[in-house]
């Protein structure tokens, strides 16, 4: 990148140069446009738009660690995710279960953090700042630490539920087929949901006074403060919201890999960690296709949410 | 006038892209025309955790001005990420592999990137059973320092002592014993399924049992002629780890258990016993020096086995970089490093290990792992002797976990060994399997 930077930095020398020497007409404009557009264009493309093309191909091939040759092989591996092997459709179930019960509990979490927030209590930043700041910490020592506190035997949850008296309470929660994709959920979200809260804290600072003061005279309560004007003004926030979570959720890979690694047996395994495990046995080729299926997922589901949730906001 | 200009602004960025890539390129070469030196890439496990290998290699510094910069990467990552860099060609200059016969030829492909030994004279000093693990189309290319890999159940003497308990010959003597052990509050046998790979012992290192059993099964199965599904024995196997799971005698909630916490478990003798390798005594002992002299071994009853499995590869072997800038100074460290004096500094300060695969080095066995060799059969373990079973030793790790869990069949967990095999195969064009 810092090649880009000092092209960017010439081609602007060069442009105020070319400027210099003559009256800057609309027919230069453009010409003094393109030559930035071309700049930018050129990085973003080969660092970017390049390598993923480039996988998109990869995944019509036989490309693996074990020959130099690539073959072409058409849709063989999209046939083996899709219909050979019932594992891959378990990985593509537990990614879109994953990402449909993180969103949601960040969604209302956040929400509701972000109001008790915003009501006037002490020490507002206060409480903003350490419940987000789990979201800069990086998964590995998120994960090490809750595979500490979730630890059957010593964990600090167990130990606890287990001093008063809750024993039917205490599980194994990473090693149960039962509760490892929770326990990995109530962690993910944990985690998250401080960034949810700071975008509703700014969603609910835009909305006028003057709504709630008018509702008040009304004689509306709480309930319908929230419904009728609180969550219609959020409506560009949520569908903000909804977008990352659901782009995040579904390229879920270190929240699984750092807790369970896909266990036990392939209970939590999701599609990053299948694509992770590919790329690691040497199938590159069927690495790349599980990416490209994950890319066309995401795609689809982030335009229809934003075609649906702008609808809303126009009525 | 305008094309003048923007033919202008073109060249200048031109102009002063090529002068930045040429001042980074400089920046090589001079560093090129300096001292030397060699990166060393290794998993956490394949150079000892005394780091004898790296005081080595600062003497080898002081000696020859070469440096040897190690870049030690936990094991679970390496296996994966040496592949990578093997196809980028950014593997450094050497790399520690773990090896054996059938597995190393496809994970490294030493024709395209590893330095031809086969004519070095340190070659002809190593280990007749060792050099096919580093070896492919009859050339060599890689250098161990591996002690010949045995898997025993270590047990804790004082323990079967107090419950006038002998160490099993059998699975049905397993069994009974273990009921024993639990009765008194004690994990009976350490499982570790969180470790991953740990578990998966019991199915692979009784492989001699499975050829005793039925003569010619590692054949057929190289040859695709008999699945792993057909392996009654191994079935058997499996099915007793899942009974002695349900039975409770690895521990409850032991499927959060890993291997480092079963040397604690086993010293503080709160676990009876758990699958080690030679000079575990040493291990154990100087942690917990109560645990002198109560150590004793045996083979691993499943399946009613009663050979010794031996892997003749199973540790990692280092490679010189075929394409590495410096390959004369890498033959170099490698002639240095298995000079006699050398190679008996790093058995005498590495981990611990009883045997080097070195003939000229006098192994440390004691009168009782003498003896009980020479009281059983030996034979190799399952997954240096047929094919696709090592590369998906994780795999089978996580199948079993499920298992445990109660999310999968031994049935299952065969259909998908068999699976996972001919998809190897089939990647790799294994004619057998077309």
């Amino acid at each position: 990148m810092l090649i880009s930077f000092y092209m960017q930095r010439a081609l602007a020398r060069s442009c105020i140069w070319a400027g210099r020497k003559g009256v800057i007409g609309y027919e230069r404009e453009q010409n003094l446009s393109l030559v930035f557009f071309i700049g930018s264009h050129c990085v973003i493309s080969a660092v970017h738009r390049c390598p993923a093309l480039l996988g998109i191909y990869y995944s019509f091939t036989d490309w693996n660690s074990y020959s130099s040759e690539k073959n072409f092989i058409g849709l063989e591996h999209f046939r083996t995710i899709l219909a050979g092997d019932p594992t891959y459709l378990l990985f593509i179930k537990n990614t879109v279960l994953f990402t449909l019960v993180t969103s949601i509990a960040k969604t209302v979490l956040g929400l509701f953090l972000a109001l008790l927030l915003v009501s006037g209590v002490k020490a507002a930043n206060l409480h903003r700042m350490i419940i987000f700041s789990p979201q800069v910490l990086s998964f590995l020592i998120i994960g090490l630490v809750f595979k500490s506190l979730l630890d059957p035997n010593n964990g600090f949850v167990n130990v606890t539920l287990r001093s008063i008296g809750l024993d039917v309470l205490a599980q194994n929660w990473l090693g149960s087929l039962t509760w490892a994709m929770p326990s990995i959920m109530a962690v993910d979200t944990w985690k998250g949901m401080g960034y949810i809260m700071v975008l509703f804290i700014a969603g609910l600072l835009a909305i006028p006074r003057d709504y709630y003061e008018a509702a008040s005279i009304d004689g509306a309560g709480f309930g319908q403060k929230l419904f009728r004007i609180t969550i219609p003004m959020l409506m560009p926030t949520i569908t903000i919201a909804t977008v990352l979570n659901i782009t995040y959720g579904l390229r879920v890979f270190d929240a699984v890999y750092v807790l369970t690694n896909g266990g036990p047996g392939n209970a939590t395994d999701v599609i990053n960690t299948a694509v992770y495990s590919s790329f690691a046995k040497g199938y590159w080729g069927l690495g790349s296709a599980l990416s490209t299926i994950l890319f066309v997922i995401m795609a689809i589901i982030s335009f229809f949410i934003i075609r649906l949730m702008n609808r809303k906001v126009e009525y | 006038m305008m094309r003048k200009r923007f033919l202008f602004s073109l060249v200048s960025v031109l102009l002063l892209s090529t002068l930045l890539l040429a001042g980074c390129n400089s920046g090589k070469s001079s560093e090129g025309s300096g001292k030397v030196t060699l990166t060393f890439g290794t998993s956490q496990s394949g150079i000892p955790r005394t780091g004898i290998m790296q005081t080595m290699a600062k003497e080898y510094e002081q000696e020859t001005g070469v440096k040897i910069d190690f870049q030690v990467v936990p094991d679970a990552q390496w296996r994966d990420l040496i592949k990578v860099k093997l196809a980028s060609g950014e593997a450094p200059d050497i790399f520690n592999v773990d090896v054996d016969p059938l597995s190393m030829p496809a994970n490294v492909r030493p024709e395209e990137n590893a330095i031809d030994l086969t004519n070095e004279e340190f070659t002809g000093r190593m280990s007749e059973e060792i050099l096919p693990t580093v070896s492919h189309n009859d050339k060599v290319y890689g250098v161990s320092f591996a002690p010949t890999k045995i898997w025993y159940v270590y047990y804790n003497k004082r323990i079967f002592q107090e419950l006038g308990i002998e160490p099993p010959t059998s699975y049905a003597e397993f069994k009974a014993i273990s009921q024993k052990i639990k009765d008194k509050d004690i994990i009976p046998f350490y499982q570790a399924p969180a470790s991953g790979w740990y578990q998966v012992l019991p199915l692979f290192e009784t492989g001699p049992n499975y050829e005793q059993m039925a003569a010619g099964t590692y054949e057929k199965l190289n040859n695709n002629e008999m699945k792993v599904a057909d392996m009654t024995q191994l079935k058997t196997v499996i099915e007793q780890l899942k009974e002695f799971a349900d039975l409770g005698y690895f521990g409850k909630d032991f499927l959060s258990n890993t291997v480092e916490a079963g040397i604690e478990a086993f010293g503080q003798e709160k676990a009876a016993m758990l699958l080690r390798v030679p000079g575990t005594e040493k291990e154990v002992s100087e942690a917990y020096p109560a645990m002198k002299d109560n150590m004793g071994f045996f083979v691993m009853p499943w399946g009613d086995n009663q050979t010794i499995g031996v892997n003749p590869g199973g540790s990692a072997a280092m490679f010189g970089n075929k394409n590495s800038k410096h390959p004369e100074e890498v033959l170099k460290f490698f002639r240095w490093i298995t000079e006699h004096d050398h190679l008996q500094r790093v058995f005498d300060e590495g981990e611990g290990n009883l045997t080097i695969c070195w003939p000229e080095i006098e192994p440390k066995l004691t009168q009782d792992y003498i003896d009980y060799e020479k009281n059983h059969e030996k034979g190799t373990v399952m997954q240096a002797a047929v094919k696709y079973i090592d590369p998906q030793w994780m795999d089978i790790g996580k199948d079993l976990s499920g298992m445990f869990a109660g999310a999968m069949t031994p049935d299952q967990i065969l259909q998908n060994i068999d699976k996972r095999r001919a998809e190897q195969a089939k990647v790799l064009k294994d004619e057998k399997w077309q």
